[in-house]
């Protein structure tokens, strides 16, 4: 458990970090940019309390926001994410005693439902975050764009980093 | 009573989530205020050391394009000062018993800051710098860089501070088109960090593509005539009775590398001649 719980706040700082200095300095053709840090949020065991939950994920959103001066921004579509996590979850994977205990990744859910899983959580937060800092629907064209740009970079950077860390454990 | 607390125990973390959620309205919706924690800005001890430290890796990458852009201004200044001192020498010796050389006071001063952490791509965009309230920065000082204005101070921290960039929608500037007294204010309404648009120009106002947007000068932010934008065509406005232009900035935001805050020593006085309640004698 405690080595559980020193690879999720090394996980946190590696992902704030990676996201503050590089990530938010990227934005290709000016649209897409990689959301990486919501891979903590991703992540996070499933059996772990909504309480628990919700606060890591609302501190990841507003120390983003801080370092980004976005604030609130992240913090809201974090908390939003976090509420989210567990019915995106069972929406591909059956309810049982046995994927109540998981952690997400490839090798526990398989490259099919985990990508599927992914790539959901990965859309919505995307909407959620430009809908957010835009706030004006008559920007919904732009938001549309900006969201599928960089889901779809975000999604690729994950299963980059997914590869990354579980050739290494 | 019993029933209401396990009701609260059994939905607290939903609680929670409502408290979070509220939270973050808060925030986001308290953007505008001019009343910002520095703890809660990018000004503050933890994220300036991260960003300081990052940028002094990242600073040489636009050196190059930077390092032109101050030749450009140099040359140009230098030709300014030989031009002027050729002026004032010939007038001395035209009007020698008129003229005197008088040490101006200098009413603006300036404080030199690297930029320690940027964005464009939000609708909102601040930058931070690598000098503080112990430098004398406060807020509401202009902030120049070698082609043009760049943001206004917006928090200030010990040493380090936070700018709202001329990038940002809630932040209009003074303006007008250079050579002439029509004023305007400049407006950044997202999407492409280049563009910007002056509004409320006068419609009898003559200009034509490729003039100069330059500072008023009827604040005490920035000095006048400090370049802002080249025009390039008139749009159509949400006013009829102004026009709207279409504004090329000079200021390159994605390579902002070293600024310089302006310091108004007359602000001081002029804010008071503003307050100045006028009661005439009986």
């Amino acid at each position: 458990m405690n080595k559980e719980i020193i690879k999720f706040a090394l996980l946190f700082i590696v992902m704030l970090l990676a996201q503050v200095l590089i990530c938010n300095h990227i934005a290709i053709f000016n649209v897409a940019v990689p959301i990486i840090f919501i891979y903590f949020i991703i992540r996070l065991p499933i059996s772990l309390g909504n309480g628990i939950l919700f606060t890591l994920a609302f501190i990841m959103g507003l120390s983003v926001d801080i370092f980004a001066d976005t604030l609130g921004v992240n913090a809201l579509a974090c908390t939003l994410l976090a509420a989210m996590k567990r019915p995106i979850y069972y929406a591909y994977v059956p309810k049982d005693d046995k994927t109540k205990y998981l952690t997400p990744s490839i090798s526990s859910l398989g490259v099919g439902v985990y990508c599927k899983y992914l790539v959901t959580s990965v859309g919505l937060y995307c909407l959620m975050v430009f809908t957010i800092e835009y706030f004006n629907f008559a920007n919904v064209k732009e938001i549309i764009i900006l969201a599928a740009s960089s889901c779809l970079l975000t999604f690729i950077m994950l299963l980059a980093i997914d590869s990354l860390i579980i050739r290494k454990s | 009573m019993r029933n209401l607390l396990n009701f609260i125990i059994r939905y607290g973390t939903w609680f929670l989530f409502a408290f979070y959620v509220l939270l973050s309205f808060v925030l986001l919706f308290s953007h505008n205020s001019y009343h910002h924690s520095v703890y809660l800005s990018s000004a503050n001890a933890v994220s300036s050391a991260v960003n300081s430290t990052s940028s002094e890796i990242t600073g040489y990458f636009h050196l190059r394009s930077i390092n032109e852009s101050l030749q450009a201004s140099n040359a140009m200044l230098e030709n300014e000062v030989l031009n002027l001192r050729h002026q004032i020498a010939e007038y001395q010796t035209i009007l020698s018993d008129t003229v005197k050389n008088k040490n101006y006071e200098e009413r603006f001063k300036y404080i030199s800051a690297t930029v320690i952490n940027n964005s464009v791509r939000h609708p909102r965009n601040y930058f931070s710098i690598n000098k503080g309230e112990a430098d004398g920065v406060r807020r509401g000082m202009g902030v120049v860089d070698q082609n043009g204005i760049v943001g206004i101070v917006n928090v200030t921290g010990r040493h380090t501070s936070r700018i709202i960039s001329l990038l940002n929608e809630t932040q209009h500037f003074s303006v007008k088109i250079k050579g002439t007294q029509f004023i305007g204010s400049l407006a950044w309404k997202g999407g492409d960090p280049w563009i910007a648009y002056v509004e409320e120009v006068p419609r009898h106002a003559k200009f034509c593509a490729g003039d100069t947007i330059v500072t008023s000068g009827y604040s005490t932010t920035f000095p006048s005539e400090i370049p802002v934008g080249i025009i390039m065509n008139r749009v159509k406005g949400s006013d009829d009775n102004f026009f709207e232009l279409k504004v090329r900035l000079t200021s390159d935001f994605r390579a902002l590398s070293t600024v310089r805050v302006i310091m108004d020593e007359y602000k001081a006085e002029l804010d008071s001649l503003q307050n100045y309640d006028f009661k005439p004698d009986k």
